[in-house]
């Protein structure tokens, strides 16, 4: 069970920079952060060091956390792209 | 590595150990204070207005102002080490985005490692992103003082206010030796 009262804190972190996420909470929790038009490129800190923040405020050990980050939504749509073309 | 103490209750707590501040002065009064600016817009404004207001409120006696390259990610050690040496305290903001909190928590953990009295200033929308940050950095519970959000594309004289009202925390950070940042 993820701690809700943290996601509130962080959601609050990332919309100020004009990023959403959204999160699913089971055996695993999957954590999407999705860039929104406004989003400040430099704001959001390497996936690397999300993933103890995610592990802090959510209140879940790090090995159970399946982050998604915009940069892995861009690959994918360029890969998307390139089969396209 | 935290330890195990028993308490009156016969309940077993762990404690984590609590990270060292730097020792603080007595008072800002004819003091050197190294102000940081990490670079975001209004941070050179607003360090240098909290400044002024030390200086007229609580006789700071002189000011090192210096710029971070780059403010999402940590200072260079070069620079950190410049303002442990040219200044006796020093005021890091400001950390109005998510990287910049991070780094600017980070920044002034090393300064309190290095042995200068830190205080660092973000804006309330990142708290998160601060808090953790410390305890990555080995500091959890590390405190630091609060700003509205945002910073950005404010008007002079409101980052004026923003400094002339967090004034008061940031020195209770910097020389309330009861302070003590860390234990979780």
């Amino acid at each position: 069970m993820i701690d809700l009262e943290g996601l509130a804190s962080i959601r609050t972190s990332l919309e100020a920079d004009g990023y959403e996420i959204e999160v699913t909470d089971g055996d695993r929790v999957a954590v999407v952060i999705s860039a929104t038009p406004e989003a400040c490129a430099e704001c959001l800190v390497p996936a690397s060091v999300m993933v103890p923040i995610l592990e802090h405020t959510l209140k879940v050990p790090g090995d159970r956390i399946d982050l998604t980050y915009p940069t892995d939504h861009e690959a994918s749509d360029h890969e998307a792209s390139d089969h396209e073309e | 590595m935290g330890s195990l103490i028993m308490d009156p209750t016969g309940q077993t707590t762990r404690v984590e150990a609590e990270m060292q501040l730097a020792h603080r002065p007595p008072s800002l009064s004819g003091r050197t204070v190294g102000l940081l600016d990490n670079g975001k817009q209004n941070a050179g404004r607003f360090v240098e207005e909290l400044g002024k207001v030390l200086a007229e409120r609580y006789g700071v006696g002189s000011v090192v102002l210096r710029k971070k390259p780059v403010a999402t990610v940590d200072a260079p050690s070069e620079l950190l080490e410049e303002l442990h040496h040219a200044a006796e305290l020093v005021v890091i903001g400001v950390g109005d985005c998510g990287s910049c909190s991070a780094a600017a928590v980070a920044d002034g953990i090393a300064l309190e490692r290095l042995g200068t009295p830190t205080a660092v200033v973000c804006t309330e929308s990142f708290k998160a992103t601060a808090d953790a940050m410390a305890v990555v950095r080995g500091a959890a519970g590390y405190r630091y003082a609060t700003v509205e959000h945002p910073m950005a594309g404010l008007p002079g004289d409101e980052v004026r206010a923003r400094a002339e009202g967090v004034a008061d925390e940031v020195v209770s950070l910097l020389v309330d030796a009861a302070v003590r940042r860390g234990a979780a």
